[in-house]
Order: C-alpha cells, then sequence, then structure tokens
C-alpha cells in the first residue's frame, strides 16, 4: 500500500499556554495540507487546519494603494514598512505573543535601533501578574511537580475548561501522579468565581465570589489565616463560615496550587488582585507548600516576557526613546499610549488588537500607519497599510516557546508554508536590514 | 531669590521629558546658557530654547525660583531629583513632577498627571487642583517609595497613592499626604506614611498597611474585612506631632500583614 500520509508525532501544540507537546499531526503527501490531527483539544485542532489554505490565508505580500490591498514584491512591502518605521516618530512595536521566541529577541533589536515602544500581550492580559511579582515576589514550580505532588487546586478567575481544555487532563486534575496515584480521587478541586463556569461543575467546592471583589476575599482569608476574628459576617458574598472552611480545607493540604486566571489580573485591582494572591500564597507556606501559576493564555506570551527580560531587563512595555530601556506599564503601555494618542506609526506582529483593544485606541491606531505580520485577515490586518504574510510558528516553522511555567519545549515544523510566505524572524531580519540601511547604519 | 521665566511656545504632539528644569540644573546659569540644557521629545534630543523662551538669570540652587507659563500638561519629569530652590507651574503638568525630590518646593496651580512625588525624598509639592494616579508612590518592584517630605492636593489623588511609603522614627522622616479625596487602594502597604484626607475614599484604603496612620474625614466606600474596630477618638495625634480634632473610628489594620497591628485607620464618625 502507498502511504498517502505523512505522520508527524510529538509536536507541541502552538495554541495556549499549556503548550502540550504531545500532539499527532497527518499531512497529506501530494497536497502539503494537515488532514488529521491527533490528541489536540478543539481549539489546538481548529489551529492546525487553519493553516491549510483558505479564502482568509495571506500569501503575498500586500500594500494598501488607493484604499484597496494590492499584490507586491517582497521588496517593495519591507521597503514601504521600512519608510513607515524610519519615518514615524514614536513608532509602537506590539504583539509577539503568538510567534517563537527567535522572532521576538528580533522585535527587540528592531525596537531598539529605531527607539520604539515595544509591548507585547502581557500589558492586557497577564501584565498584572508581572506587576505583582515585581512587588512580592512569587513561589512558582512546574507543571510536573503539581501533576506528581498536587492534592490541593484552586482555580481562581480562571475557566480551563474552555480556555486551557487539556490543562486539567494533562496536568491539575484527572492525571496521575507519583504521589497521586488515583488521580481526579486524589486532589481537592476549588474555584472561585463569580460564575457557575463548566470548571466550578467538576470542582469539589465551588466559592462564588462577587464581580470585582476578589481582593476583599483574599485579604479576609489571610487576616483569618493570621488568626484574626473579623467584625464582619460575610465577605465580598461569601460567608464566613464558607471562608473559614476554605481556610482549613487550605493549610490542612500536602501541597496546594492555586492557578490563576484573567479573572484576577483584568477586573477591578487588576495586580493588587495578584500582589495579594502571591502573598496569601507565600504565607500558606508557614503551614504546608504552596505555589501559584498564572494561566497563561498565548501559547508563547510567557516567551515573550523572558526574551524580552532578558534583552532588556523588562518583561513589557518597555520604550527605547532615550536609547536605553525604561519601563512603565501605563505611561508606556499600548493601550494607554493608544488612548493617549501618542504613536504615530505601529508594526504588529502575531495579535489583533483591532478586536481586543477598546475601541478608542483602536481608532488612534488604525489612523496612522500600520505594518501587520500577519497569516490570516483579521480585524487589525485589514486596517493595515502593509500586510506581510507569515508562516505560522509552530505548525510551518520552527522555533521555541515558553509554557505557562516558563519550561521551554521546542515548536516544530509540520508542513510548508503556501505562497510566499516567509517565518516571523526571516520578516524581522529583512525588516532590521533595511530600516539599517535607510537610517544610514 | 532669582527669578527665571520659562514659557512654552510649541503645541505639542507628544510628550516632552524635561528632567533639565530644576533648580539645581540651572543654578549659576544664564537664560543662555539655560536654553542649552536638554529634553527629550519623542525620540529625538532637543533643547529647553527649542521648546521655551527663557528670561532671567539664576544665582544658587536655594536661591532660585523657576516660574513656568503656558500649557505644560503634556511635559514631564519637571523638577526630577530637584534638591532645593522653588519651581512654580501656572498650568496643569505632565507625568512624574517632582518625582525623587529631596528639597525644595514645586507648587503646580492645575493639574497634576500620573506619578505626582513619586519617590518623594524630602521638599514639598503642592497641586492646586486634581493629581493622576500613584502620587507619592514607589516606582515599579520598589519596596520603599516616599520617605520623607510633604505633598498636598487640594483636589482628588488617583488609584494607589503613597504606595510602599515608609518612615523612619530614627532619623525623623514623615512622609505626609493631605489631598481633597483619594481613588481606591490609598496608601497600600504602607510602612509608616500619614495621610489625611479632607473628603471621601474609595475601595481598599490602607490595603496591607504595616504601620502608619491614615484620616478620612469623609467616607471609605467600602472597608477592607481585614480592618477591626478599636473605638471611638475624639482627635487624631499624627506622628509628626500635628493634632487633627474632630470625632473619629479608630481602626486597626491591616490584619493580613499582623495579628497586633499598630497600623490605623480613623474615619469620620
Ligand atoms: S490545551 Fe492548549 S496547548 Fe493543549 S491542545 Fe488544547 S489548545 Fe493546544
Amino acid at each position: 500500500m502507498v502511504e498517502k500520509v505523512r505522520t508527524v508525532e510529538d509536536v507541541c501544540c502552538p495554541f495556549c499556554g499549556t503548550l502540550c507537546d504531545d500532539l499527532e499531526i497527518d499531512v497529506d503527501l501530494k497536497t502539503d495540507q494537515v488532514v488529521e490531527v491527533r490528541n489536540g483539544c478543539q481549539i489546538g485542532t481548529k489551529k492546525y487546519f487553519s493553516s491549510n489554505p483558505s479564502d482568509h490565508r495571506y500569501t503575498k505580500p500586500l500594500i494598501r494603494k488607493n484604499g484597496e490591498h494590492v499584490e507586491v514584491s517582497w521588496d517593495e512591502a519591507i521597503d514601504k514598512a521600512a519608510d513607515i518605521l524610519v519615518n514615524a516618530q514614536r513608532p509602537l512595536l506590539y504583539g509577539f505573543s503568538s510567534t517563537e521566541c527567535e522572532a521576538q529577541s528580533k522585535g527587540v533589536e528592531l525596537a531598539e535601533i529605531l527607539n520604539a515602544i515595544l509591548d507585547n500581550t502581557a500589558s492586557v492580559c497577564h501584565g498584572p501578574s508581572l506587576l505583582a511579582i515585581q512587588d512580592v515576589g512569587a513561589s512558582l514550580a512546574t507543571l510536573g511537580e503539581i501533576k506528581n505532588r498536587a492534592d490541593t487546586i484552586i482555580f481562581w478567575g480562571s475557566n480551563p475548561v474552555h480556555a486551557h481544555p487539556r490543562h486539567l487532563s494533562r496536568y491539575s486534575d484527572f492525571i496521575r501522579g507519583y504521589f497521586r496515584t488515583d488521580g481526579r480521587n486524589d486532589r481537592y478541586i476549588v474555584v472561585v468565581d463569580p460564575r457557575y463556569t463548566h470548571t466550578a461543575q467538576i470542582a469539589d467546592k465551588y466559592i462564588k465570589v462577587n464581580p470585582s471583589e476578589d481582593y476583599e476575599l483574599i485579604q479576609a482569608i489571610r487576616a483569618m489565616l493570621r488568626g484574626s476574628d473579623l467584625d464582619v459576617k460575610e465577605v465580598s458574598g461569601v460567608p464566613i463560615e464558607s471562608i473559614k472552611e476554605l481556610v482549613d480545607i487550605l493549610k490542612s493540604s500536602n501541597f496546594g496550587v492555586v492557578f490563576f486566571g484573567m479573572g484576577l489580573t483584568q477586573t477591578l485591582a487588576h495586580h493588587r488582585n495578584v500582589d495579594t494572591a502571591i502573598r496569601l500564597v507565600t504565607e500558606l507556606n508557614d503551614y504546608t507548600k504552596f505555589i501559584l501559576i498564572p494561566m497563561r493564555g498565548h501559547y508563547n506570551v510567557t516567551g515573550a516576557n523572558v526574551v524580552f527580560t532578558w534583552n532588556t531587563g523588562y518583561a513589557y512595555s518597555i520604550d527605547f526613546s532615550r536609547g536605553y530601556p525604561r519601563y512603565n506599564p501605563g505611561e508606556f503601555s499600548s493601550v494607554e499610549l493608544l488612548m493617549r494618542d501618542e504613536v504615530d506609526a505601529a508594526l504588529i506582529v502575531a495579535s489583533d488588537p483591532g478586536s481586543n483593544f477598546p475601541a478608542a485606541a483602536v481608532k488612534n491606531l488604525f489612523k496612522h500607519p500600520l505594518i501587520a505580520i500577519e497569516p490570516h485577515k483579521t480585524p487589525t490586518s485589514v486596517f493595515a497599510d502593509v500586510v506581510l504574510p507569515v508562516a505560522i510558528a509552530g505548525i510551518e516553522c520552527e522555533g521555541t516557546a515558553y509554557r505557562m511555567d516558563t519550561v521551554p519545549l521546542r515548536l516544530r515544523k509540520v508542513k510548508d508554508a503556501p505562497g510566499e510566505c516567509l517565518s516571523d524572524k526571516e520578516i524581522l531580519e529583512r525588516l532590521i536590514e533595511k530600516v539599517r540601511e535607510k537610517m544610514g547604519e | 531669590m532669582a527669578e527665571i521665566n520659562l514659557k512654552i511656545k510649541k503645541k505639542l504632539d507628544f510628550p516632552l521629558e524635561a528632567d533639565s528644569i530644576t533648580p539645581d540644573n540651572f543654578a549659576g546659569k544664564t537664560a543662555a546658557a539655560i536654553k542649552r540644557l536638554p529634553l527629550y521629545y519623542a525620540t529625538k534630543q532637543v533643547t529647553i530654547g527649542d521648546f521655551f523662551d527663557v528670561s532671567g538669570k539664576s544665582t544658587d540652587v536655594a536661591d532660585t525660583k523657576i516660574i513656568i507659563d503656558g500649557d505644560v500638561s503634556n511635559v514631564k519629569r519637571i523638577g526630577e531629583n530637584m534638591t532645593g530652590g522653588e519651581i512654580v507651574i501656572n498650568s496643569g503638568v505632565g507625568m512624574h513632577v517632582g518625582n525623587h525630590m529631596s528639597g525644595g518646593k514645586i507648587t503646580v496651580n492645575g493639574n497634576a498627571d500620573d506619578w505626582a512625588g513619586a519617590m518623594l525624598e524630602g521638599g514639598e509639592l503642592e497641586i492646586t487642583g486634581d493629581a493622576g494616579h500613584y502620587v507619592g508612590s514607589a516606582y515599579r518592584g520598589y519596596w520603599q517609595g516616599m520617605k520623607n517630605g510633604t505633598i498636598k492636593v487640594k483636589g482628588n489623588v488617583g488609584v494607589e497613592s503613597m504606595l510602599w511609603a515608609k518612615s523612619s522614627k530614627p532619623s525623623n522622616k514623615w512622609p505626609t499626604l493631605y489631598c481633597g479625596s483619594a481613588d481606591s487602594f490609598l496608601g497600600i502597604h504602607n510602612h509608616g506614611g500619614t495621610i489625611v484626607v479632607e473628603g471621601d475614599v474609595d475601595r481598599c484604603v490602607g490595603a496591607d498597611q504595616a504601620w502608619g496612620s491614615i484620616v478620612i474625614k469623609g467616607k471609605v466606600s467600602r472597608l477592607l474585612p481585614s480592618y477591626k474596630k478599636v473605638g471611638e477618638v475624639k482627635e487624631v495625634q499624627l506622628p509628626n506631632g500635628e493634632v487633627i480634632k474632630g470625632k473619629f473610628i479608630e481602626y486597626s489594620g491591616d490584619h493580613t500583614i499582623k495579628k497586633e497591628t499598630n497600623g490605623r485607620l480613623y474615619v469620620a464618625a
């Protein structure tokens, strides 16, 4: 029998921060298209199929001429993009979380040459976690530790059933581990969320907290852990008895973990929610082993933070305007800069701010010249002046990505990119070369 | 006092960074020399003369008074690191006014943007309008923010003002903030800072306060559950010696830090 497909094994899924590394992909030998994905969850699988040619996939560089996108050569597109960046007074380079580390470090290089502002999507997701960690430190661990040891798992403001579908079966809930031989039965799951989510429905204890009142609830838990009796009967919609019960559960566990998501970082109080959660975890270590892990969304947003940090000292919201890196979210973070209309050109890499930034910020983004390095049509790319079509990292080119627990894993190439697509890294390298040339370096 | 007058002559499309505008940098310089001092605009280094008309002459630091006119609401870092002398700004002012200042006085006749008086180590900053977020705060990642000096804001202060303030009894340093009203997380991580609010404050005032005094003459929108009522008092004595008269409910906290704590919050009864 003649083989019709080629199977690539142990593939790392470039979708969410769980970064599952056990996918098997079948690629049709004749068409070089993905025909089957095994082991992946629905969203991960979908990403592989999205790489196949479609109406949404860019295959040639585009430039906007008279209001329409027209196909051009790579040389013309790179030249135009470099012109935009060199002529800008305050360019912004944003995105980077859905591409691989080598491309991210090229982004840092370009930002430095241009004296630009450099930011990644942590700015609008787990940036508050990083701020809190800078303020009060953090006790972390790898997901393997959790799989083998953790017996008390708290999902606070995170809903992995939908956002990180295989997290529960690979690391945190159903999986059997060295000291957790009975898997789910050996673990006690707590969910704290204003909504009775699907994760809450499979938990042992669900705590319904009032929206945006997580901070007060954690403060109450911490005060009770210190041995104080509180003046109040209820905190954030949770009766004191229920909090007492939770404190006892936490203290009597062998190894506890708090997985927190955007329910903590992007509700009122933002980084202060994480700040107090970290301190709770630190204080619980007086009684037992406790750690916490941010549920990172984009598969390599952790990598973006790591790469930016080892290059500049800072994880996101970095300003090179004075020739050296400075860091100050709120002052140099993309959304705030755009809201104040302080950016006059932008390069967006592997991200879609057009669909997730506030409308006022997006309006200002679209007002000025815009370059998108993007595999698919997105609300951002359709407004771009230059679209540079890219091979999808982890599907059409190799690279490195960092899992949510900062474990680096190798991304694989399973097929070729369609048309004239280049990798993010190659595109950024060509841009750097052109920009240097135009700046007379 | 030797006066130097600065008047901005251009409309700004981007923020202008003016950390060179301090009595320390101006001391002993003529107007022509002052005009040559650097500023930063977008990605370019420019000079004071490019953006300001300058007149007057300066002597020594303590004797130098800088008066700034025209709209400087997008000019950042005025008075950074200043150790003496005086600055009067007759307009709203951009971010970081008076950050790291250790002496002298800055008066802003208008509103100030975020991080006014951040990391203050001494001197006095007065703002006649509202101030943005992080007034008198620590910069990102610092465990000790404002260590001494006084900030007075007539209007409102934004979130997380006086973050990580740190007093020192042995060296008699009592960082103090007076303000009209305040947004959430006023005095968070307080280690001895003093705060007096004429009006109301939003949620989470004094969060994680280790020690210090916060006096609120208005209402608190939501008191933290980790604060406990101690009793009622008829006056409050501040660590700097000042006495505030009035009926207050005294709370201790934040009990997240310690079971027995010297941290105090006084809210008008
Ligand atoms: S859980 Fe995340 S990493 Fe794993 S297969 Fe699904 S999308 Fe991919």
